[in-house]
């Protein structure tokens, strides 16, 4: 499998984080003709981040919602694990999923610690241990010095802060799996590339299988270990990782909604420092450029300057030369000098 | 219960003296509303159309709920005598407060957005206030009405404490009347503040145009808890 | 119950010594009033009181209930709007007769008719806040995993706060101004020296009770907010 290095699919798997399988799910709302999922089957290995996306009416909310029984199936079948979610009660199956949405939903009333406090409390956790855990949730999603946010209200907070709170709230029982439902999406476009390279950041570090749904493409191609795409009538129109999609998608849906610069965002997947140069002596007179950037920005780079490529210059490895052929095709030229 | 049977023979003898106090009772609170209004309306709607004197409209919410009628009309006992403007007095000191009060937050509340754009079209202030502001603001007014006219109405019952008359003669008159007599009075005088509330309710419906009507305010003239 | 005898001429209560300002019928005689507080005032105030809290707690304790299960089941809410709509609209007056035959002229018919009085505007403080709650909240703690009972308990009605309180505010109010007219059917509160007073009027009297009746719904009034601000810190938390 061929893929690009900053996209790390093997965090250390906690035993705690679990397999999703939808299996033929469907639901039909009363009233409807249409099915709103129409026997969906794709399974979310553990720890891994699936992102569902498509457009209005294409079910995606739905499948979450399915998940933790917030609605439940027409037929088919939800397991966690090898348990069919049917076979979980409501009640103890949403206390142990962590559920993140994009009105926060925090409860105005109760400090950022209490409404961490929320799930851990019922769950009868001492007070000691709710404490210690509040602490580091905070920390992990970048809230410090932990006590001065601990006391603040909601209100009190911007966009961007809420949403982290309402994170670290999923994450305060340490949940197996973790359901997101267009979490970043009320935030402005600055506040929510910092937030979700923060959720970056904690996916890899704890490991929980994650269903995160998006109309954004882009947030999707971010974000996901996987991606699903669902059309409207609720039907799987492609299961990848987003490289895939991005170099093969599956019909004429999938490619639309990729949009027509999918070529150019399947770059975006790819680091300069992965990619092979030339020593070349004299270097050409081409931007120089960190090994951390993007073969899509490089591209973007070397077309401002008007240059037949760029110089990677990360201070360690040697500067090489990197024509923008390389940079069209990187997953040939993938294997670092 | 055989006082409320009885209550309905009373009704029946006696109809011709019921529908006496009941005209009294009636032609009190007539007044009463009429001088309210005509205090109250103007000065509701001219300080809603300024945008000021909130404070003032929520203060006099606040006092004029916490009147007891029995209180204000005995001590205008003391100020004024006895009788029918004693009374009276102490009617209207009950019923401005919430016809200017909601016809306040009727005016002032109407969206600025509609007046703005009024003023964009080159409306006058006045015709603001006519074509735009009181329409829209006229089931919140209405419930204010409504809320003084059940109000006097409903007080007016204690017009008898200051010789003022109405049914209010009958009920505290056991004496006179017998158990009949009161529960009758008392009967009647409960399906008039009704009918005074189903009134002024009706009369909305008329007069307000069919769009306003769809609006949300107070349906009733029980107040709203804010 | 007997009738009211119109007013006559002023009859001065014979309290003992009468004062120059006793002797006119002086608009309000301080020292009079000071000197009747104990044996007149004062136990009438507490009598007052009691009236309100009582009828109040009731009212309260109904209108709660029901408003929780309209909250639950939205066509119950007409029903109990309605009929608690009609019970405002009588006259006290009229209630407390209609009650008598039932209850007798008891502080029973007194707090009945007090009762019924609160529960329009209990109910709709009760129920309203409750639907004020904000969706999302009411969603994240669905998914949570809260079950209905916790919700209500952890989140909508501590979020349903400040509006039952600005109910139990209104009802108050208004239950200690229509809790001078029981004393046309129990010789208790404040409307007793009012009414007292009215037949040979005596200013002092009834202005002393009647004011007191203005301060003492003014002060529950205070209280009341003062205990609604401390139960809703976040709202006030600076930004």
């Amino acid at each position: 499998m061929n893929e690009s290095q900053h996209r790390t699919t093997g965090p250390e798997r906690t035993e705690r984080s679990v397999s999703i399988t939808f299996d033929r799910a469907t639901k039909i709302y009363p009233g409807s003709e249409t099915p709103a999922l129409d026997a969906l089957s794709l399974t979310v290995e553990a720890g891994e981040l699936l992102c569902l996306v498509g457009p209005s009416g294409g079910g995606k909310t739905t499948a979450l919602m399915l998940i933790n029984r917030l609605i439940d199936l027409t037929s088919g079948d939800i397991r966690i694990g090898e348990t069919s979610i049917t076979d979980i009660g409501a009640i103890e199956l949403r206390r142990k999923t962590g559920y993140a949405i994009q009105q926060t939903g925090l409860f105005p009333h109760m400090t950022v610690a209490q409404n961490i406090a929320v799930v851990p409390r019922i769950l009868g956790w001492s007070a000691a241990r709710i404490d210690a855990r509040t602490d580091e949730l905070l920390e992990l999603v970048g809230l410090t010095p932990t006590a001065q946010w601990r006391a603040r209200y909601p209100g009190q907070l911007s966009g961007g802060q809420q949403q982290r709170v309402g994170i670290a709230r999923a994450l305060a029982a340490d949940p197996p799996l973790m359901l997101m439902d267009e979490p970043f999406g009320a935030l402005d476009p600055i506040t929510r590339t910092a937030v979700q390279d923060e959720f970056l950041a904690i996916h890899r570090a704890v490991g929980k299988t994650t269903v995160f749904v998006t109309h954004d493409i882009d947030e999707a191609i971010k974000m996901g270990d996987k991606i699903a795409v669902l059309r409207p009538g609720g039907l799987l129109a492609q299961l990848g990782p987003p490289e895939d999609l991005l170099a093969e998608p599956a019909d004429d849906f999938v490619a639309s909604f990729l949009g027509a610069e999918r070529g150019l965002k399947r770059l975006g997947l790819y680091r300069l420092g992965d990619l092979a140069g030339e020593q070349r002596e004299p270097l050409p007179d081409w931007p120089r450029l960190p090994a951390g950037m993007t073969a899509r920005e490089a591209l973007s780079c070397a077309t401002a300057e008007r240059a037949d490529g760029v110089i990677v210059a990360d201070g360690e490895t040697p500067e090489r030369a990197v024509p923008v052929a390389r940079l069209l095709q990187p997953e040939v030229s993938e294997g670092a000098a | 219960m055989e006082a409320f049977v009885d209550a309905f023979a009373f009704m029946a003898d006696n109809a011709g003296m019921l529908l006496d106090k009941t005209g009294e009772q009636l032609w009190l609170s007539a007044v009463a509303i009429g001088i309210s209004l005509l205090i109250g309306v103007p000065v509701g709607l001219w300080l809603g159309h300024i945008h000021k004197g909130e404070f003032l409209a929520v203060s006099l919410t606040n006092i004029g709920r916490a009147l007891p009628s029995l209180a204000l009309i005995a001590i205008f006992i003391g100020l004024v005598g006895i009788g029918f403007t004693n009374v009276l007095l102490a009617l209207v000191i009950l019923a401005v407060p919430p016809i200017m009060s909601y016809t306040f937050v009727a005016i002032d509340s109407v969206d600025r957005d509609l007046t703005r754009a009024g003023r964009g079209m080159g409306l006058s202030p006045w015709q603001i206030l006519l074509r735009i502001e009181i329409p829209l603001g006229l089931p919140m007014a209405f419930s204010g009405i409504r809320t003084a006219v059940v109000l006097v109405v409903s007080s007016a019952t204690l017009a008898t404490v200051a010789g003022g008359g109405g049914l209010g003669d009958i009920i505290l008159n056991q004496v006179a009347y017998g158990m009949r007599g009161v529960i009758a009075a008392a009967l009647w005088v409960a399906a008039l503040s009704i009918l005074a509330d189903l009134l002024v309710a009706g009369l909305l419906r008329l007069i307000a145009p069919a769009g306003v009507r769809r609006l949300a305010a107070p349906s009733t003239s029980a107040p709203a808890a804010t | 119950m007997s009738g009211i005898a119109t007013p006559g001429d002023p009859e001065i209560p014979d309290y003992g010594d009468a004062s120059r300002c006793v002797i006119d019928n002086g608009v309000f005689c301080t020292d009079w009033f000071v000197q009747q507080w104990p044996e007149v005032f004062q136990p009438a105030l507490l009598e007052h009181v009691v009236m309100t809290v009582v009828a109040v707690a009731v009212g309260f304790a109904i209108s709660f209930i029901a408003a929780v299960l309209a909250y639950r089941r939205a066509w119950l809410s007409s029903p109990f709007g309605a009929v608690a709509t009609f019970l405002y609209t009588l006259p006290p007056l009229a209630l407390f007769q209609l009650l008598v035959p039932v209850t007798g002229l008891t502080m029973v018919t007194v707090e009945i008719a007090l009762v019924c009085f609160t529960l329009v505007i209990l109910f709709r403080a009760v129920l309203a806040g409750l639907l004020g709650v904000p969706d999302d909240a009411k969603r994240a703690a669905r998914g949570m995993g809260l079950d209905s009972g916790q919700i209500l308990r952890m989140v909508e009605l501590p979020l349903a706060i400040p509006s039952i309180i600005s109910g139990l505010r209104v009802a108050t109010v208004l239950t200690v101004s229509i809790a001078t007219i029981a004393a046309f059917v129990v010789d208790a509160g404040l409307g007793s020296p009012i009414l007292k007073a009215i037949s040979s009027p005596f200013n002092t009297q009834f202005i002393g009770a009647g004011a007191l009746a203005v301060l003492l719904a003014f002060v529950l009034d205070g209280l009341l907010a003062l205990v609604g601000r401390a139960l809703t810190t976040w709202t006030r938390a600076k930004v």
